[in-house]
């Protein structure tokens, strides 16, 4: 691994600091104007924030242009996620050279979700690479100013890569194995689904070990109980306990606006009290925090880790 | 085997509307496996299409003549130019393949062109049976079986990942993609496990190479099989399926 820094996420995770990060999703829209209001919102409380890559293959704005907008526009730094999913490894390499020309510093390489499950169902799949592989590309473009065929690369794109690690995977033992191939091969930081059980994290980090890589755990405060139970339903290898499920569906049935507000803040500070008093004395680097649309509690739970 | 399924009739009564005189052509391959173009699927739909008023002329082909196998099932398009010549339409009850071999070698060959008619949908390269078929090869052209502990990754794992298991594996260790199947890296990690040899499992492979998928693949072999060998096939089959041969004589 170069010794390098070009991002200050990485020069947070260097100095060993506790790092969080936030992060945004561009919409099906022709602007990122409210992705950007959420960093102008989420600045000094996060180092960087990832912006997502169609999440679940619905097609939304470009990452890289909403990347480079949000930086742009609100000095945010982003991660930006680069999915291998419908892009061909040619591809890939000419939107990493994209990404280094327009200024970005972090890239976070996913395999990334099949279009049977968005909303184009019926476009040709493409995964040509994986996350590894993807991971492998981008080392080498940075580090060699190479491509995969070997081929120089004028002036090579400064950047880090990160990959992901699902802790609450249905084989760990698999998930570690795929972990480990990530860190093989030169992935510089990882950050995880998101959890919610400790014992789940726990299980997580003794399967892994001790590794060099820092890891952020990911965690997800619901806004509203549909957010929540959107995560318990649909997104593979992530349950949400009962209980907090129960606590934010009743805030529902409140009527007062600010008063919901009120109860929704107050039971995710409850239930991640406890969740994040463990993760300190967990080997995680830091906490990302998939507060979408919702930064206002991202000050209270920071507090909470100090 | 090419897996196969009938098209729906309201779909090929759509690409035979104005054509009045038809051949209904069967393959004695892969499509006599699945019933989609064996003598029985020939006969139906000459009956289903005389009823919607055409004039049918059925070509079944018998067992073991494939259509896409030109050499043979040349010989019974041969045996019947003067029908062909006369129709306005072939149905095909095939495979594309097989469909397309017709084609060129009526084109080609005989100097016959008419419209030709898939009556399938080819499913993919399929292993397994007698009810239950499963695709885990798709000819890549650059085998891997021998690095994933005998599993495609390419066609066994829902998103073909050369490096896995994805995020996504369900509960029960079943596909993100469909919860139906079962997670293909998961079942190269235990098999890994099995034969002991699971610190392969954390070494990256590298991508695929999809050179040898330049479409359309040609091929060639030196010694072609004729019609000899199918003959001798058959006398094989009579040996295979006969009475069983008593052990003390
Ligand atoms: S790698 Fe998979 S698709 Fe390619 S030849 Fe081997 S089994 Fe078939
Ligand atoms: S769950 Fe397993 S088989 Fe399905 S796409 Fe992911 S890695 Fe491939």
């Amino acid at each position: 691994m170069g010794d390098e820094v070009y991002s200050d996420l990485m020069r947070e995770l260097k100095t060993g600091k506790y790092v969080f990060t936030g992060e945004l999703e561009p919409e099906k829209a022709g602007d990122v104007n409210e992705p950007i209001e959420m960093a102008r919102e989420l600045k000094g409380m996060v180092v960087a924030c990832n912006v997502t890559d169609n999440p679940q293959s619905f097609a939304y704005v470009n990452s890289m242009a909403a990347s480079y907008l949000i930086q742009k526009e609100a000095g945010m730094e982003c991660v930006y996620q680069l999915r291998c999913s419908d892009r061909n490894r040619m591809a890939l390499l000419s939107d990493v050279l994209g990404a280094g020309a327009l200024g970005l510093k972090n890239v976070l390489a996913l395999a990334g979700d099949h279009v049977s499950l968005g909303d184009t169902p019926d476009a040709k799949p493409v995964f040509d690479l994986d996350s590894t592989t993807l991971i492998k590309l981008i080392r080498t473009m940075v580090d060699e100013g190479k491509d995969l065929g070997g081929n120089e690369i004028h002036n090579p794109p400064k950047l880090h890569v990160g990959g992901a690690a699902a802790p609450g995977a249905a084989h760990l033992k698999a998930e570690v194995g795929k972990v480990k191939r990530k860190i093989n091969v030169g992935v510089e930081y990882l950050q995880t689904q998101v959890v919610y059980y400790t014992d789940v994290l726990d299980k997580f980090f003794d399967e892994l070990g001790k590794v060099d890589v820092p890891i952020l755990v990911g965690i997800f405060p619901a806004r509203t109980f549909g957010q929540a139970d959107f995560f318990d339903k649909y997104v593979a290898g992530v349950d949400v306990p009962p209980d907090y499920l129960e606590a934010m569906k009743k805030t529902k049935e409140i009527k007062d606006k600010e008063k919901k507000k009120e109860e929704v803040d107050r039971v995710n500070i409850e239930f991640f009290t406890g969740f994040l008093e463990h993760l300190k004395g967990t080997p995680a680097a830091g906490c990302h925090m998939m507060a979408v649309g919702y930064p206002r509690i991202i000050p209270p739970l920071k507090k909470l880790m100090e | 085997m090419i897996a196969q399924e009938k098209k729906p009739i309201e779909e090929i009564l759509g690409y035979l509307e104005g054509k009045k005189k038809v051949v209904v052509m069967g393959c004695g391959g892969c499509a006599t496996f699945y019933h989609t173009g064996d003598t029985k699927a020939v006969n139906a739909m000459a009956e289903t299409l005389t009823k919607e008023g055409k004039d049918v002329f059925k070509m079944p082909l018998p067992f073991s003549i494939q259509a896409c196998d030109i050499e043979k099932s040349g010989v019974w398009l041969e045996k019947n130019r003067k029908e062909l010549e006369n129709r306005d339409a072939v149905l095909v009850l095939s495979c594309g393949d097989g469909v397309q071999v017709v084609t060129e070698y009526m084109d080609e060959k005989m100097e016959i062109t008419k419209a030709v008619i898939p009556g399938n949908d080819a499913l993919g390269l399929v292993g397994g049976g007698p009810k239950k078929f499963k695709e885990t090869c798709q000819s890549c052209g650059m085998c891997e079986l021998g690095k994933t502990a005998g599993i495609c990754p390419l066609t066994s794992c829902g998103k073909g990942l050369m490096n896995g298991p994805c995020g996504g594996v369900r509960e029960g260790d079943k596909c993100e993609i469909d919860e139906e199947k079962d997670c293909a890296w998961v079942k190269i990690y235990k098999r890994m496990e099995k034969l002991g040899e699971v610190e392969k499992f954390e070494q990256m492979l590298d991508p695929h190479e999809w050179s040898k998928m330049k479409r359309p693949r040609l091929f060639e072999i030196e010694e072609p099989i004729g019609m000899d060998v199918i003959g001798a096939m058959k006398g094989m089959m009579t040996v295979k399926f006969g009475p069983k041969p008593k052990l003390d004589e």
